[in-house]
Order: C-alpha cells, then structure tokens, then sequence
C-alpha cells in the first residue's frame, strides 16, 4: 500500500533548481586540511549524534537513541574502527554516502542521517571532514540496528521515499544574493541542517517545503521545537541580528532564558564554536526566510 | 531554667513554623519559583545588552552576576514535591526532578560555582575571560533545564 502511494507521486516529482547533478567524482587535487575538517566537524554537528552520551559511549560510537513516529533509530559508529565504525571505508564511499544518502554496500539510509542536508556540501568539505572524522580515535563498539515499525523496517522503500523527497546535489550559491547570505544558506540548509528539526515532517517524514524552519510540533524525542523564521509573533521576528548570534554563541534567549531541549547540545557542540563570520551569516539568512506563521 | 524554658518554647515555635512552610500552596511556590528564575534571567539579559555592545554599563556587570550567584543559592528548596508539572498547572518543572534530586541538586549546584566565578571574573574587570565564565553559566543553565524542564506549549 504504502508502496504504491509513493510509487505514484514519482510523476510529480520535481527537482530543486539550486542543485548540481553529481556523481560524485572523488578529484583528490588538494590534500585534505584535518584544521578545517575539525571545524566542519562542529559546523555538521556529527558528535551530538554519533555519540551515546547518555549511556557513556566512546566519542563517534553511535548508540544513541532516537525515538520517532517510525520506530527507534540508533546512531551507528562512525569511528575510523576497521570493523565497527567507517575505518574501511574509501574516501568515495564516505562522499556517497553524504552525497546520496547509499552505504557502501549499496543500500539506502533512512532519512534519519541528514544526508538530504549534507547532500549540498561542498566536495571540498566533505574531504575535510572525511580525513577530520578519520583522525579521531577508533572504538569497536557495534552498531545497534534500528528497531522500526512496519512498513518502515524496510529499507528498500527508501528508494521510492528518495525519488519522491530527496535532491541531490552540491549547493549552487544563488548570483543574485551577496557572499554572507550564501554562506549563511549553506551552513543553516546543509552543514548545520538545522531544517532536520525545526522543519515539520509530512506522514511519510519528510520536511514540509512550505514550512521551512517554521517550527515541528513532534522533533527529537517527541519534543516541541520552535519557528525560527522571522515571523514577528510565532517565529524570531521580534529578535535582533545580535540576539540570534548572541543565542547561537551563548545560548541566552532574548529574554535572559537558556535553550531548552536538544537545543542545548547543538550551542554546545556546535554553534558556539563557529566563527562570528558564521554565526552572522545564519543570522542574515534565517532573517532573508518567508516567515512562517 | 527561665532560659531553658525560653529555648524549649523557640524550639517548638520553629517546629510549629517549619510545617507551615512546607504546606506552602503550590500555585504560590511556583510562582514564586518563576520570580526567582525571572531574576536570574532579567540579569542575564542585562549582561547580554553589555557583552553585546548595546548598552556602555560594563562595570554594572559584577552585580549582575552578584544577583544571579545570589539567586542560584535558592533553587534547591524553592522546588518542594508537589509542584511538578504532572501534579500542578502553569510550571514546567518536569517530575523527573524528583525522581533524581541527587543529579538535581549538583545542576543548582553547578550555577551556583559557575556564577561565583563569574562573580571573581567580574570583579576583576578582565573582559577576556568574562566571556568564557559567562559560557560555564550557560552550560550551567541548559545542564539543568535540558532534563528537568518541559518546552513551551
């Protein structure tokens, strides 16, 4: 059933115009920079993720738990380990994977990885980060399959969910818009896919286009995550340009509140570390957003 | 003995208050709670108006950060049981506060270091480190409201 509704939406699939076609060519004509590959690490936000630390787990070990409509997904080890984690896989298999969401054995990942953000890095960055994630210490702890809820245990619908919902593609920056408010498109939509939670999800999971940013009654854990569009009574419309970047570095609310939720391990381990550049750009950019009511 | 007996009738006044005190309304402790947590952020925002350059009152920063050490020493016992959000209206203190008041009160614990040392950063006027004591105080906050409070509905 599911099956064929997806399959039926395939012809009014429609492709995003910002989006190069790739195939992912690995061109290896820089040798990649572990500086810069650490700082997309935080950019991304990969260790929040990929580390149970709930539970204590190695950095990068995955584990953690992530509690949705669809079932439970658990992060899986992406330490350089041989055996558990990536530690076997080539520099292609990692830009696929980021690319177009396809495991080195060729199956499809569940959108709970955010490669339909990542999809838009750079190749550049995904090198960095590649040669950043690999330098970190290896743990053999196994990844835990996921615990999913029928149909969704099946990974082949993916596919049709792809066809449907994914763009694939390096980010094209837009000609008509200066530098900063690029820069601030590619690290809010791609790097620090922010849409992934604050973006609400349609029945099959994926973001609602029409609201993006506008806020998800149901985000991690079930939990309420709000509009960041600049609408002036729902989203951040009431807020300064400093207000936002005061926010991304410290965490302080306007109001002198802290951020509540995931929120917290997102300042932590990865806003307050960007460059005040950055955080300036995510600022121009959620501003330059259609507010969402 | 005429003291003795002055210390037996102080003893049992305290005894006969202490109760009193515990049988605090909820909706009244809550909002009383609010208000010491409304002190601590209207500080907040007072010292993010000067670290963000909006306002010229740098040397006001230290009381700030007085009112906010100040305050954190309050937390522990303005949450007595009774006035989670299961059993009272209007807070959002979440009941596993109860469940684990050992992890609660090292969070309140850990405001209550973070913001002396803001106070020690403050006071010596070095504004290099006041941005990093001012992080701690941050951590601080979220560490206690990631898992204790609820989101805004």
């Amino acid at each position: 059933m599911l099956l064929s509704i997806v399959l039926a939406g395939v012809a009014a699939l429609n492709g995003n115009g910002l989006r190069a076609q790739t195939g992912t060519p690995a061109a290896a004509s820089v040798e990649p920079s572990l500086e810069r590959g650490a700082y997309i690490f935080r950019a991304a936000g990969c260790l929040a993720c990929h580390t149970d630390a709930k539970n204590k787990g190695a950095p990068l070990a995955g584990g953690r738990a992530f509690e949705t409509p669809y079932g439970t997904f658990y992060s899986p080890n992406i330490t350089p380990d041989k055996d558990q984690g990536i530690g076997a896989w080539s520099e292609d298999d990692f830009l696929r994977a980021l690319r177009e969401g396809i495991a080195p054995d060729g199956s499809h990942y569940y959108p709970a990885f955010p490669y339909t953000s990542y999809t838009g890095m750079s190749e550049r960055d995904m090198r960095d980060l590649k040669a950043y994630i690999f330098s970190r210490a290896p743990a053999a702890t196994p990844s835990r399959p996921h615990e999913l809820k029928f149909p969704f245990k099946y990974r082949i619908l993916m596919w049709p969910w792809k066809l449907l919902f994914f763009d694939e593609g390096r980010r094209v920056e837009d000609p008509s818009k200066d530098s900063r408010w690029n820069r601030g498109a590619y690290l809010t939509e791609h790097l620090g896919h922010c849409g992934e939670c604050h973006t609400p999800r349609n029945f099959l999971g994926a973001v609602k286009r029409d609201r993006v940013l506008g806020g998800n009654p149901s985000g991690p854990d079930g939990r309420k995550v709000p509009n960041i569009t600049p609408h002036p009574e729902s989203g951040i419309g009431g807020w300064s340009q400093s207000d936002v970047t005061f926010f991304l570095e410290s965490g302080f609310l306007p109001d002198g509140d802290f951020a509540g939720g995931a929120m917290t391990d997102v300042i932590e381990e990865s806003t307050s570390h960007l460059s005040d550049e950055d955080r300036q750009a995510i600022a121009i950019y959620l501003f330059s957003l259609p507010p969402v009511e | 003995m005429k003291r003795l007996s002055t210390a037996i009738c102080l003893g049992a006044l305290i005894a006969a208050t202490a109760p009193a005190l515990a049988a605090d309304e909820p909706a009244n402790v809550i909002k009383y709670r609010q208000n010491v947590m409304k002190a601590i952020g209207g500080n907040i925002g007072a010292i993010a108006a000067v670290v963000k350059g909006e306002v010229s009152f740098t040397d006001d920063v230290a009381a700030h950060a007085r009112g906010i050490h100040e305050m954190s020493k309050l937390i522990t016992h303005v949450f007595p049981k009774g006035t989670d959000n299961a059993m009272a209206a209007d807070t959002r203190a979440l009941p596993a506060i109860w469940e684990d008041m050992g992890k609660f009160e090292a969070a309140a614990k850990a405001l209550e270091a973070a913001s002396a040392n803001m106070v020690t950063v403050a006071e010596a006027g070095d504004p290099s480190a006041f941005g990093a004591a001012l992080g701690e105080v941050g951590k601080a906050c979220g560490g206690c409201h990631k898992p204790f409070r609820a989101e805004k509905n």
